[in-house]
């Protein structure tokens, strides 16, 4: 279960907007937002792709202006690698063609 | 994960974003050390893009596990962008080659070898190259991503050892226009400023770069200066598409494709006609060039500028904006406190790339927005070591170590004292650059290449043509990489690298910044780091060659391990005796003090003292720069000492509008240009193989003006022919308001031979930088069919 910290950035003006749009998201947790926009915030999710996709989805919010990551924690997969289990393909892949 | 242990770590997350911001927040302190246990979080830097950020990589168990910034970092302010975040996700990947790799044929299938035999291969093929055909008969192309100790040991074998200048890397595809245009101009390459400068600007003019998706953690700098000062900053975006980095514009000027050199001349005839231009500061430190480099006047300037009037400007950009937006522009960029211009390939990926660096150069140079704070002419950097290693390293087939052109026989000679080696063994002439290297590989003048760290195969312009050459079985390929690429594909040999703290060695950023980044964790299987290959493949090729001198090239870092000792002896020899009076004087900056100093140092740096202040903020300027108090030559404030320009001056360049190689017509009627997205990187081999970046964005797709799809037949989806005169793509359509209509636009990382967009670019190349002109060709754009379900496609 991946875990970030983000400073999201909005216009001053927009952020009540913002933080009711991150409100209506159960991986986003809100720990605090200032008088220049930005929000402090958690993010935690089941995958490192569930991450991605809520990083996206948040960016893609008209009222925000930026998604700064400055954490992320993956020690479950990291500890998931160490037992021999491989972390996930992206579709589409294939050996080298020529590589025995 | 137990749930208290998962509880630490989220409040020592948001106390991390929290500290960023300055914001308190009622957790205890206690968290991050107790989410920290067991982990051990080592510094360095970022791997995957130019800006150079201050990155902190987890480690437990001796397993990658997570990232880090730190809130203090002098390049990043500790925020890393989602590509950063994921680096290290490369690291355990299971595509990683681990082992040598062999055939003797192309359409034999690879074996595994062991490292002798692969070292006793690649030296046996690479002398018998320089049997048939001498210095000229091998060949070395590096990358802006290899260590700057690795270009170094690469192109000294190269040139000491093999007698060839046949160095090059793929930094001639993205830099090389920015490195000429700041000789041409300030008689030295690199930046006189550097990232410090946003803070104090207060007008951002940002050409040919999607600052926004091409270097985020930059991006957001300068949006927190924009948002904090509404006002009194303008940000003002000029680009022939609409991008990300347009949202925080205060205007944007869209163009169509290389009609820009038009705008600018234009902004330097409002300046001066308006009398912004600093007239004092134009007297005391510039003289006028025009053709090669003839002196003229700063009436002949007026007379040549008074020629683009906004109105004309106007109409050759395409007519999608006022005359007076080119007015209004001009005297925001000359009046402001500080301006501070940014581009990267919109410019330098031309044909008159150089020129067009001039250009923004001049307007910097006779309004004086130069060498205060607050203001400068910045090329950002693709790659996280073009600058370091390839432009200061002596990557390139023009330049030796420390900025010294091969063709200066007293400079010449200088390395060849530093490396021992007898005078008149680096040849006096430039070796190929990287466009002849590929032409002569298609002629089987070059028998044997090493390709590190790069993939010309997809990354060359018109690429079809130049894989013919690269096929050929008489021509030997060695590649060095961390995954199979499209270049791999056509390699005899395919030597495991390290990656990324797997090493240790510096990357110098885009603002002359060095950073060192140190072993963390150990590399998988066989991999190793590339300056054990090239000193044990050296070593192997004295031997057969029975050339003492090649030894000699490798003598003083013989017995020296792998990890640190080697890189360091390495870096030592570079920088002590090859930077020391050089602009970018690195003698302060040892591995000592790079790992004192969490942000690095930025040159020059002659001493350990200076560089322990964190080096020169700012270039040329007495009391700032040591150098221009030693190379003083008045009491002028600034002393603009390049090496490039004996009368040191900076050089206001006359440069008329030039159209691309190839223009639209009757039979190709679009303009294409090609780019990137955030989450990828050049050939994906990276970012293609960390599943939540790909899925972000699995495949290219080709952006249609709405106007033009309307024309076409286009909706979004739909498969489109994308047809110049050298090669077609079958690509998706998002039909959007990002090109200007006319212009097609695609991102190029994507490998599927029905995507690559290289086989549909032109290999036209500026005559001075050598660059190509990856931006602008003509196409058809033609709708194919319905929208089909597409797989992504990574070697
Ligand atoms: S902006 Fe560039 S250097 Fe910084 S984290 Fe992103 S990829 Fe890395």
């Amino acid at each position: 279960m991946p875990i970030s910290g983000v400073v999201i950035a909005s216009l001053p003006s927009e952020t009540n907007d913002v933080l009711r749009f991150l409100a209506t998201l159960s991986q986003v947790e809100v720990h605090g937002a200032d008088e220049k926009g930005n929000i402090v915030a958690v993010l935690e999710t089941e995958s490192s792709d569930e991450m991605e996709k809520i990083i996206d989805r948040i960016s893609r919010d008209q009222n925000v202006l930026h998604v700064g990551l400055t954490y992320l924690n993956a020690e479950d997969e990291a500890e998931r690698i160490i037992q021999g289990e491989e972390p996930a393909r992206p579709f589409g892949f294939r050996k080298p063609s020529g590589t025995t | 994960m137990t749930q208290t242990r998962r509880d630490f770590i989220k409040k020592a997350a948001a106390l991390s974003a929290a500290s960023y911001v300055s914001m308190n927040l009622p957790i205890d302190k206690i968290n991050l050390a107790r989410a920290d246990e067991g982990v051990v979080w080592h510094r360095g830097s970022c791997r995957l893009c130019g800006v150079g950020c201050r990155v902190e990589l987890g480690v437990k168990d001796g397993v990658p596990m997570g990232l880090r910034g730190v809130a203090e970092s002098r390049t990043n302010f500790g925020y890393v962008c989602m590509k950063g975040t994921y680096f290290w996700k490369c690291m355990r990947h299971p595509d990683r080659l681990t082992k040598p790799l062999y055939r003797a044929k192309k359409s034999d299938a690879f074996k595994e070898i062991s490292w002798d035999k692969a070292l006793d291969i690649a030296a046996d093929q690479f002398a018998r190259a320089h049997k048939a055909g001498g210095g000229d008969a091998v060949a070395y192309y590096g990358s802006g991503q290899s260590l700057t100790e690795e270009t170094y040991l690469f192109q000294k074998i190269m040139r000491g050892g093999l007698q060839s200048n046949n160095v090059e890397g793929n930094p001639r595809l993205c830099m090389a226009s920015a490195a000429a245009g700041y000789l041409s101009s300030f008689g030295a390459d690199e930046p006189i400023g550097g990232y410090a400068d946003f803070e104090k600007a207060h007008c951002f003019f940002i050409i040919g770069s999607n600052t926004a998706e091409a270097h985020p953690v930059l991006f957001r700098r300068i949006m927190r200066r924009k948002l904090d000062n509404p006002n009194t900053v303008k940000v003002i975006n000029i680009d022939p598409r609409i991008s990300q980095t347009s949202r925080i514009a205060d205007m944007h000027l869209q163009f169509m494709p290389g009609t820009d050199l038009a705008l600018l001349n234009a902004m330097a005839n409002v300046i001066m006609e308006e009398k912004l231009y600093d007239a004092e500061f134009v007297k005391n430190y510039a003289t006028f060039r025009k053709g090669e480099a003839e002196q003229t006047t700063l009436e002949d300037f007026k007379a040549q500028v008074a020629k683009y009037t906004p109105e004309m400007a106007a109409k050759v950009c395409g007519g999608t904006f006022k005359a007076d937006d080119i007015r209004t522009i001009a005297r925001w960029f000359a009046k402001s406190k500080g301006t501070v211009s940014l581009w990267t390939m919109g410019l330098n990926q031309r044909k008159r790339g150089v020129w067009a660096n001039n250009l923004v150069h001049n307007l910097h140079i006779i309004t004086g927005q130069l060498v205060k704070d607050g203001a400068d002419s910045l090329s950002l950097t693709g790659q996280p070591n073009a600058c370091g290693g390839v432009r200061e390293g002596g990557g390139l087939c023009h330049i030796l170590p420390g900025h010294r052109p091969v063709e200066n026989e007293k400079l010449r000679r200088q390395v060849e004292a530093a490396w021992g080696v007898p005078e008149g063994r680096i040849p006096a002439a430039p070796g190929l650059h990287t466009m002849a290297m590929f032409s002569a590989i298609n002629e089987g003048k070059i028998k044997a290449i090493w390709i590190n760290c790069t993939s010309p195969a997809q990354s060359l312009p018109n690429c079809t043509l130049y894989n013919k050459g690269m096929d050929r079985d008489d021509v030997f390929i060695v590649c060095t990489d961390i995954f199979p690429t499209l270049t791999t594909q056509k390699a005899n040999l395919v030597l495991p690298a390290s990656f990324h703290f797997e090493k240790t060695g510096v990357y110098g950023c885009t603002e002359r910044r060095s950073q060192l980044t140190r072993k963390a964790i150990d590399s998988p299987g066989e991999a190793r780091a590339e300056v054990w290959i090239v000193r044990e493949w050296a070593r192997r090729l004295a031997e057969k060659m029975n050339d003492p001198v090649i030894a000699q090239c490798i003598k003083p870092f013989e017995g020296l391990t792998e990890g640190y000792e080697l890189p360091k002896a390495i870096w030592d020899e570079y920088t002590q005796k090859l930077t020391a009076g050089r602009d970018n004087d690195l003698r302060g900056a040892t591995y000592a003090v790079l790992e004192k100093m969490a942000d690095g140092v930025q040159w020059p740096a002659p001493t350990e003292e200076f560089a322990l202040t964190g080096g020169t903020v700012k270039k040329f300027v007495k009391g700032r720069d040591p150098m221009a108090t030693t190379e003083s030559r008045n009491d002028l404030p600034y002393q603009f000492y390049g090496a490039a320009h004996p009368d040191r001056t900076l050089w206001i360049w006359l440069r008329e509008q030039a159209d691309p190689e190839e223009m639209p017509d009757a039979e190709y009627p679009f303009y294409l240009s090609t780019g990137r997205i955030i989450d990828h990187w050049h050939t994906m081999s990276m970012t293609g193989r960390i599943p939540e970046l790909l899925r972000a964005n699995p495949y290219a797709y080709v952006e249609v003006n709405p106007k033009d799809a309307d024309r076409l037949g286009i909706k979004p989806g739909d498969m489109v022919e994308i047809k110049s005169r050298r090669g077609v793509n079958l690509l998706p359509a998002k039909v959007y308001a990002g090109p200007v209509e006319g212009m097609v636009f695609v991102y190029w990382h994507d490998q599927h031979p029905d995507r690559m967009i290289n086989k549909v670019t032109k290999d036209g190349i500026d005559p001075g930088s050598k660059e190509p002109e990856f931006k602008i060709c003509a196409v058809q754009v033609k709708r194919a069919s319905d929208p089909k379900p597409l797989e992504p496609y990574i070697v």
